[in-house]
């Protein structure tokens, strides 16, 4: 048995309480306890509240056969019997037997507006119906029924080999029955379903107002015949459910004729095929969902199986049964019809010689005997319900005659009949029809086999077919068959029971007063069998669907059409009324809006919340004095200068309801600029290891917060990137930016960045550098980006001013360091002892402090203010020094065409490979005038060059003289400072590395040896400079 | 997992799940229509906003089909005006907004709308707000913008138009049905629907890394 899958599917699970969120944190791997309201857990909300939108509806459901034996002129009647209710003969189905059998009519009793079935017959044409004239319909019809089903058998004639095996369906037969139909229906029906199977067809009509309300219609076919599959005998079926809750299965089959022993029992094989094959499509659930799999017959909550069966009267001679049947039907035709080749030929069979083995009198003779009517009558429902049993048949003792014991009566002789189907014989055996199925009281003759144009003559053929109740219309509910497989398991458990007892020992379970329960399967299955065929309940009560509903069906009508000529048998219907809850599609669609919001606003709310604070930082010098608001909601980094760091820190809160996971995410990239989480310049660092810490560095940081959680953001900006300093130095970027921080399923902020951007020299060119005004680059601060305004474009200086400032302090500084060392320091231990480079390597400052005293240099050389005034006061001439050095071969290497630009030096490479090759050197005086005369195309590089080689050699003086003999420095017992001196030639040699790198551009494309070559030319350059005695040059 | 189909209460029956945009100057009345909208609520001071606001939504165009937004509410200042592809990008409708009084919106909301032809998804939907009726409605003076203008321009420029007001909710439902009903459903209809909801498409911007979404299960 399928359940419901409303409950098996994890995903509904997940949905099924709106707002509820994992009770555990979020892990890494699963960040996102999402309440996301997809179509299933919308559907699957409102399935949940299918209670406010179903109603109790009432329905009639009219279903009927008929074998047509593809005579033509059938579809002229079909109108007439199956919509209009018409044909039904009251003197030959016990119409004025029951009590809600009143005619629908007055007058309609014995009217003799009613054709006559002698005129009736009279008048028969293949080309008109033969339904009686002026018959106003006993069966409920027309706009009463909410939905007709119809089976038709044999619409194309399946004896035909050629027909029979046929690999599809003529639609023609089809077209044309549906037409027919159609033609008869009220306005506004529509066919919800058909299907044909060679000669069986199917179709279903749906009132205007049920037809929008049925869904998940499959129809299929099984063949059953030939090699027990082709299509001449089988069964089409359909499936349909209705207004969403309930499904009905409707089987219209034809199964094997004959009367045969092996008949019989293909009939039994036939329908445990169509039983096992017929699979339909999934149903659609109430969700909204398909359901995983397809049904077959019995998964549905009313199924209803009708069509020939085939099913014969047996044990009785044929002959027998027609003549006692014709004793019935010749009181239809009157003194007025008794001239009807029909009565005639009734008469004529009746005047035979007896020959009844089972005659009109031996069956009034045997009645009174048996006051019990329920040996010839079919005994009903449940053994342990014996109300059922007494209400299906009428008491004797009533007043009026009971027709069920009046020897004369049609329903005596019916019911003696009856107690030789075959169909119902089968159903107490259970060998087919037995699990549930119920039918209705017949109390019309049998439907089969009858001379085509009369209302009661049985087949007049050669073979004088013996007549049967072939034509059947059974029923199941959910519930019978859910009673049946109970009854099933409980006997097998009393099996159990009792062959457990054999085994303990059966002298012991009889002597056992304590026994209660004793089961003999011999004795007590023969009981059983009289109780297995079901017939309706006269009160059926409500039961619960597949779905869940509560439905009930009962029974209204069951009855033959005597009166239609047109075929061999006679049509048959039955009208059931059936209650049941049916979605409202009009409530379903508030209710369905209703928690689309509630959905909606449950997402919206359980959307995970955080807080940013921006810790502003009293900043003195973020006075701005451009327009910038003072509410910049951002982080404001204030004025920002060339490689220095500032910092500042946010803080993210879960001020939500739910864990949070956050994370900054790639911001939208314009063309030409780098994208990423943050801009090059902006370095991001949570307080705290993010989700995956084992992520490849390049993927996202997330944090997840819980709620009253926070984390802390630093921020730290540094730019020392020479190409960005150039870039804000010209004004083409700024240093303002926004970053993206996502909350997963939650909104995104904004935090906007800003810093402010102090002009600096670092990184331009000589050709720049020369025109900064008076009062520093700083000056330009304000200028426009494209640089159209440069205040005073003309050249202010024949050599950057920075470098002459730069040089001078150092000049003038390696003296008084050199004073402070030998005052103050260590004699054994001087800088320049440790490090021929000093002071432009091999500091004594640490790093940091380095880097502090170097900003105040460069803030001094911006803003153009004496170092003197720049530095703290208690920073001393030693630090000044290292200081100033340091910035110098920085602020060189810094410059965008350096002082001995590529152009340059290839000009002097030339002139150097020249020689090398002429193997003439020049001395070093004449080496010096040939190198300032190369690059004196150039003054302001020439005079820079000049300022610092000049400064070099001053420097190496101080820190190791020339002119002092090593002799007299060993004499006069100062031997500390002797070794400096003597390594004069290694300062030169320091300095000239050191600044042929700093100042001398070589073309990038040159490698390896030739590099290697390069290099040494270009410090023998430098080098060349600092050997000259320069106290006499200067 | 579940291997259930969903393709509706009945056959026939749609769910579809669209990306929205809102796109406008700042103070033209973005967020308001998206909290009319969402919430049927109005406040008169609504602060700026600074990012990208999420909401969704869900809308019923008949028993047989259901319409769920994710809507992008952007900030209309100018600084962030290069973050708007990130929410543009993967839209399948826009909502370009501007000020009935405010003659400068409606040329931002132009240029908008030719960014979004320009660079937002070829079949993007995008439907142009006059917003602030309420104000006009009181005082005809304070008009800026014609509604023939308006209507001229959208015509032409192939947009869905309405006047709206967030205050007085005039037109808002009808706008964001307007816009339902031009989506395609019959293409979205199948990728709208999953059978668990972590799957799917996730049509929030792209984003690399662990960020949801990925493969569609239609």
């Amino acid at each position: 048995m399928a359940t419901s899958s409303i409950q098996t599917s994890p995903a509904s699970k997940m949905n099924s309480t709106p707002g509820a969120f994992p009770s555990t944190p979020a892990s890494a791997e699963a960040p996102s306890p999402s309440v996301v309201s997809s179509q299933l857990s919308l559907s699957q909300a409102v399935h949940q509240r299918r209670a406010e939108y179903t109603r109790s509806r009432r329905i009639k459901v009219k279903v009927g056969t008929w074998n047509v034996a593809s005579l033509s002129g059938t579809e002229k009647d079909v109108g007439g019997w199956f919509v209009d209710g018409k044909g039904v003969s009251e003197s030959l189905s016990g119409l004025d037997l029951k009590d809600d059998g009143e005619p629908r009519s007055n007058g309609h009793n014995g009217s003799p507006d009613i054709e006559s079935v002698a005129s009736q017959e009279e008048r028969r044409s293949k080309k008109r119906s033969t339904i009686p004239k002026n018959d106003p319909g006993f069966v409920p019809g027309g706009d009463e029924i909410g939905l007709y089903v119809l089976g038709l058998q044999e619409i194309v004639d399946i004896s035909s080999v050629a027909e029979a095996l046929r690999p599809y369906s003529d639609p023609h037969p089809g077209r044309k029955w549906k037409q027919a139909v159609a033609e008869s229906l009220p306005h506004g029906y529509q066919r919800v379903a058909e299907q044909q199977l060679i000669g069986l067809f199917l179709v279903i009509y749906a009132s205007s107002e049920i037809a929008p309300t049925i869904s998940s219609v499959s129809t299929t076919s099984v063949g059953t015949g030939l090699g027990g599959y082709m299509g001449n005998k089988g069964a089409v079926t359909a499936r349909i459910v209705l207004g969403e809750t309930t499904r009905m299965v409707f089987v219209n089959c034809h199964l094997t004729a004959g009367v045969e022993k092996g008949n019989l029992e293909r009939r039994n094989w036939d329908a445990s095929q169509i039983l096992q094959r017929t699979k339909f499509d999934p149903v659609y659930d109430g969700g909204g969902v398909m359901e995983e799999f397809g049904e077959g017959i019995g998964d549905e909550d009313f199924a209803f199986w009708f069509g020939d069966l085939n099913y014969r009267l047996e044990s009785m001679p044929g002959e027998d049964v027609r003549r006692l049947l014709m004793l019935h039907t010749r009181n239809e035709y009157g003194a007025h019809g008794a001239q009807q080749p029909s009565s005639k030929k009734i008469e004529n069979e009746l005047a035979k010689p007896e020959s009844l083995s089972f005659s009109r009198n031996q069956e009034a003779a045997n009645r009174p005997s048996e006051n019990d009517t329920s040996s010839t009558h079919i005994s009903v429902g449940n053994a342990s319900d014996p109300s059922v049993a007494s209400s299906i048949t009428v008491l004797p003792s009533q007043e009026s005659l009971d027709p069920a014991s009046d020897p004369a009566s049609l329903q005596t002789t019916l019911s003696s009949l009856l107690a030789h189907d075959q169909l119902h014989s089968q159903m107490r055996s259970r060998k087919a029809f037995h699990d549930g199925w119920r039918e209705g009281i017949i109390d019309f003759l049998p439907t089969y086999k009858y001379d085509v144009g009369s209302v009661g003559m049985f087949d007049s053929s050669e073979k004088q077919r013996g007549p049967s109740w072939c034509d059947r219309i059974l029923y199941r509910t959910r519930k019978d068959r859910l009673d049946y497989d109970q009854k099933v398991r409980d006997e097998e458990m009393a099996r159990k029971k009792d062959n457990e007892m054999k085994l303990q020992g059966v002298v012991d379970a009889v002597t056992d007063e304590s026994v209660l329960f004793d089961y003999d399967p011999e004795t007590d299955g023969a009981d059983n069998e009289n109780n297995a065929v079901n017939e309706q309940s006269p009160d059926p009560e409500f039961m619960t669907t597949k779905a869940g509903f509560e439905d009930k069906l009962s029974l209204d009508y069951y009855k033959s059409h005597q009166r239609v000529l047109s075929s061999d048998h006679k049509p048959l219907d039955a009208v059931f009324t059936l209650d049941y809850d049916a979605v409202d599609l009009e409530m379903k669609a508030r209710i369905h809006q209703e928690v689309a919001r509630e959905l909606d606003r449950a997402e919206n709310e359980g959307r995970p919340v955080v807080t940013i604070v921006v810790d502003h930082q009293k900043e003195t010098d973020s006075t701005h004095t451009d327009s910038s608001s003072p509410k910049f909601e951002g982080v404001d980094f204030g004025h920002v200068k060339y490689d220095h760091v500032k910092t500042r820190s946010v803080t993210i809160a879960n001020t939500g309801r739910v864990p949070a996971t956050v994370g900054f995410v790639d911001r939208s990239i314009e063309s030409g600029r780098p994208g990423g989480v943050a801009p090059p310049w902006l370095k991001i660092d949570f307080d705290r290891p993010p989700d995956n810490k084992n992520s490849n560095p390049g993927a996202l940081q997330e944090h997840t917060l819980q709620p009253g959680d926070a984390v802390n953001v630093e921020l730290t900006l540094h730019v020392d990137d020479l190409d960005l300093v150039r870039r804000l130095g010209d004004k083409v970027e700024t240093l303002e930016d926004v970053l993206v921080l996502r909350i997963h399923n939650g909104r995104d902020y904004f935090l906007p960045l800003r810093g402010d951007w102090l002009q600096s020299a670092f990184g331009r060119s000589i050709e720049k550098l020369v025109r900064i005004p008076e009062g520093g680059v700083r000056r330009w601060q304000h200028q426009r980006p494209d640089g159209s305004s440069h205040g005073d474009e003309g050249v202010k200086w024949s050599a950057p001013r920075e470098v002459f400032r730069l040089t001078e302090a150092i000049e003038d500084l390696v003296e008084r360091a050199l004073a402070q060392w030998g005052m103050t320091g260590d004699a054994d231990n001087a800088p320049w002892d440790k490090d021929v480079g000093w002071p432009f390597r091999g500091w004594l400052m640490e790093g940091k402090q380095r880097a502090m005293l170097k900003e105040t240099v460069r803030e001094g050389l911006d803003s153009d203010q004496p170092f003197s005034e720049t530095f703290p006061p208690e920073i001393d001439s030693l630090q000044r020094l290292e200081a100033v050095a340091e910035t110098l071969v920085q602020f060189l290497e810094s410059l965008e065409d350096g002082i001995v630009t590529e152009a340059l030096w290839l000009e002097l490479e030339k002139g150097m490979l020249e020689r090398e090759k002429a193997r003439k050197t020049l001395s070093e005086e004449d080496e010096r005038m040939w190198i300032l005369d190369t690059l004196s195309n150039a003054p302001a590089h020439s005079v820079s060059f000049t300022f610092v080689t000049f400064m070099l050699a001053r420097v190496g003086n101080e820190v190791a003289p020339w002119n002092i003999p090593l002799e007299c420095g060993k004499a006069e017992g100062v031997p500390a400072q002797v070794a400096p001196r003597m390594k004069r030639p290694e300062v030169n040699a320091a300095y000239a590395g050191i600044f042929a790198d700093a100042m001398i551009r070589l073309p990038a494309a040159s490698k390896g040896k030739e590099r290697k070559a390069s290099e040494t030319r270009r410090k023998h350059v430098v080098e060349v400079f600092l050997k000259a005695t320069l106290d006499d040059g200067s | 997992m579940s291997s259930r189909v969903s393709t509706g209460a009945r056959p026939g029956a749609r769910f579809a799940q669209f990306k929205l945009v809102l796109l406008g100057e700042s103070a033209v009345g973005k967020s308001s229509l998206v909290l009319r909208f969402v919430k049927d609520q109005f406040d008169d001071y609504r602060e700026s906003t600074i990012g990208a606001a999420f909401l969704t939504q869900t809308i019923s165009l008949d028993d047989a089909t259901t319409v769920k937004f994710e809507i992008w509410d952007t900030a209309g200042q100018e600084r962030y005006k290069s973050l708007a592809p990130m929410y543009y990008r993967n839209a399948n409708c826009a909502v370009v907004v501007y000020d009935i009084t405010q003659a400068s919106s409606l040329d931002k909301a132009k240029s908008w709308v030719k960014e979004l032809q320009r660079q937002a998804n070829e079949n993007i939907i995008i439907a142009l707000a006059g917003n602030k009726s309420d104000l006009v409605a009181e005082h005809p003076d304070k008009r800026a913008i014609t509604t023939a203008d308006a209507e001229a321009y959208a015509r032409e420029a192939g947009l869905l138009f309405f006047e709206t007001s967030a205050k007085t909710a005039e037109n808002v439902r009808e706008l964001f049905t307007a816009i339902a009903r031009k989506l395609p459903l019959e293409q979205a209809g199948n990728r709208g629907m999953r059978a668990n909801p972590r799957q799917g498409v996730d049509l929030r911007p792209e984003a690399p890394g662990t960020q949801g979404g990925g493969a569609c299960n239609c």
